[in-house]
């Protein structure tokens, strides 16, 4: 960092395309880590379009050779040796959804983080605004308990949360899944932050034209506050796809309420042999998505989930 | 606006969730920590604090505690070091930066339960890609390392089956998941970093890199340091995934990797000992309030190490 910041703006000339000893070893040591840390990703995805032979004997290379192999479970089925010969990227891919209902999987997850952001918004912005623009008797107090209610990870207070969801008969549902994560203090507390920086005459010139305090929430400082529920959708989506701890307690058993975490540890506890190719693709599928869109929208992504270090 | 009620109905829902969803159950958590309850059976009996004395004085918790600060004491200063060191390694090279954080990065996003999965195939001790290319590197210069030549001789480590080896290896997991977030918190602080101050500390002899790395970036990235060490601590005594997708029963070979968030998942929802889970709960709240409650403190204090 220091070199850069001395040198100044540093002028593109020939002298930065010269060989520099400090400049080669920084880049051997981050490329070694990038190795690393790529590795697990290169064994996801080369695995996903392995056969079972070339997953044990670990040859094949990246993509495996794709020779057709036989599937044994439809020999099974008694169908003809020749119908059941298989190439392995197409077998693991097919097997993933035919074997386990992934895509129910993947419909549950998209409508639990959809909701689960909705629904924080809904709760956090009108008290956001509250909090930063209007003037009421106890808001200190409010703002008091979103700054303590900031101090409690939601995961670790799963336990009591899951007996009061057992004891209203919840567990086992869509609302078992959303519910508790229905509040966002670190929303609301963020969405005040910002439209504590919006102009009071915005609003006072919309209280002159006759609107509502309601629709001065959502035609006003709704439209103002888009890049900051841009990030906090990143953050809540990111963090609640990927969320394992809290579906593993609250569903237990019923596969048509499964998230992909959940689904994919399923597929694990019951992989033999055959099954790693398709175990692997299911993790493939699952990972893609957010990964996918990182790397469209990488700076957007990076504000999203650093978003927590603003506070 | 004045004399409207209209603020309690923008409050009133986020207030009354708050109470219900967040400051109910720590007094639920307290109070079954009390007692003996399970779920299913109609009252429960009082036991004042017999449960926080099973904490603290059994053996099973005691390997709990020392599984969780083994995991902690690892990954925070490694996975702080590491995304320190790349951030500053990313912001003095002059090509390829944002490859390296895009790749950096990467595992951040990805389901920790996907990934889990995969470090398992890659360790496994036979079909695993990490032993495998570890063999490669018998009979070359690396045998003179005595561990490594151990290894060639008798078989490389069961990364995750063997109770000296598999406490590190998860650490190493969390280590390879968080770091990336680390650096991105670093680069951000680096970007606020005032050129002159390296001009400044020139002038005053701070000839080295090393010198100007002490006196100037350190010390301005206090307060990125601060946050960036409390998050990491938070979230790596959270750890759960990873030991749950490795050691579904149990805790690992011998409870070596017996961590708090899977306590309370065995003890409360697999064998419904809520009041022990509870009470594992209450203390496991305690540190991480306690930590949160240091960074505030030392933020207000406006932290430049100096």
């Amino acid at each position: 960092m220091s070199e850069t910041a001395l040198q100044g703006t540093p002028s593109v000339s020939l002298a930065s395309f010269r060989f520099s000893t400090a400049e080669t070893v920084k880049h051997v040591v981050l490329i070694l880590g990038s190795l690393i840390v790529l590795l697990p990703f290169y064994v996801m995805v080369s695995y996903s379009f392995k056969s079972p032979a070339e997953i044990m004997q670990n040859t094949g290379g990246f993509f495996g050779a794709q020779e057709l192999f036989r599937d044994d479970y439809c020999i099974k089925l008694g169908r003809d040796i020749a119908d059941c010969m298989v190439t392995p990227i197409i077998y693991n891919y097919t097997t993933a959804f035919e074997k386990a209902p992934l895509l129910r999987y993947l419909v549950n997850g998209l409508v639990v983080t959809v909701s689960i952001f909705v629904i924080q918004v809904l709760v956090a912005l009108p008290c956001a605004y509250a909090l930063a623009k209007l003037r009421f008797w106890g808001r200190e107090a409010v703002f008091g308990l979103v700054l303590f209610c900031l101090l409690i990870p939601v995961h670790a207070i799963a336990l009591p949360l899951y007996i009061m969801l057992a004891k209203v008969g919840l567990t086992n549902s869509y609302a078992a899944l959303v519910v508790p994560w229905t509040i966002s203090v670190f929303g609301i507390f963020l969405m005040r932050q910002f439209f504590m920086t919006v102009p009071d005459d915005l609003i006072d010139a919309a209280r002159m034209d006759g609107m509502s305090e309601f629709s001065i929430i959502w035609n006003v400082m709704l439209p103002t506050a888009v890049p900051a529920l841009l990030a906090f959708a990143i953050f809540s989506v990111v963090a609640h796809w990927n969320d394992y701890f809290w579906p593993r307690i609250v569903i237990t058993g019923d596969r048509s309420l499964f998230t992909p975490p959940l689904g994919l540890r399923e597929f694990k506890g019951d992989a033999d042999g055959d099954n790693f190719g398709p175990m692997m693709a299911t993790a493939t599928i699952i990972v893609a998505p957010l990964i996918v869109a990182f790397l469209i929208a990488q700076r957007r992504f990076i504000e999203g989930i650093t978003l927590s270090g603003m506070k | 606006m004045q004399g409207t009620n209209a603020h309690w109905w923008f409050v009133g829902p986020a207030l009354f969730l708050m109470v219900v969803i967040l400051l109910m159950p720590i007094g639920i958590a307290t109070g079954l920590s009390f007692t003996s309850y399970s779920l299913g059976n109609p009252g429960a009996d009082f036991v004042g604090l017999e449960n926080y004395e099973k904490i603290f004085t059994r053996s099973t918790y005691e390997k709990m505690f020392g599984a969780t600060f083994r995991y902690v004491f690892v990954v925070v200063p490694l996975s702080v070091g590491l995304g320190l060191g790349a951030a500053l390694l990313i912001n003095s090279t002059r090509r390829l930066g944002d490859l390296y954080k895009t790749i950096y990065f990467l595992p951040v996003m990805a389901a920790l339960i996907a990934m889990a999965i995969v470090w398992e195939f890659a360790f496994h001790p036979t079909i695993g890609i990490v032993n495998s290319t570890l063999e490669r590197g018998c009979g070359t210069f690396l045998e003179s390392w005595s561990w490594y030549a151990n290894g060639c001789e008798r078989g490389f480590p069961l990364w995750l089956t063997d109770r000296n080896y598999a406490i590190w290896t998860v650490a190493f997991i969390g280590i390879w998941q968080g770091f990336g977030f680390n650096m991105v918190l670093y680069l951000a602080g680096l970007t606020s970093v005032p050129r002159e101050l390296y001009h400044a500390a020139e002038m005053d002899g701070a000839q080295t890199a090393w010198d100007r790395f002490w006196l100037v970036t350190w010390p301005m990235l206090g307060p990125t340091t601060v946050f960036v060490v409390t998050i990491s601590f938070i979230r790596s005594f959270q750890v759960f995934d990873t030991v749950e997708a490795f050691y579904p029963q149990g805790g690992g070979p011998s409870k070596s990797v017996y961590v708090m968030m899977f306590a309370i998942y065995e003890k409360a929802i697999q064998q419904n000992l809520m009041g022990i889970g509870a009470a594992i709960t209450v203390v496991f709240l305690a540190f991480v309030m306690f930590l949160t409650l240091v960074q505030r403190w030392l933020i207000e204090r406006r932290v430049h190490y100096s």
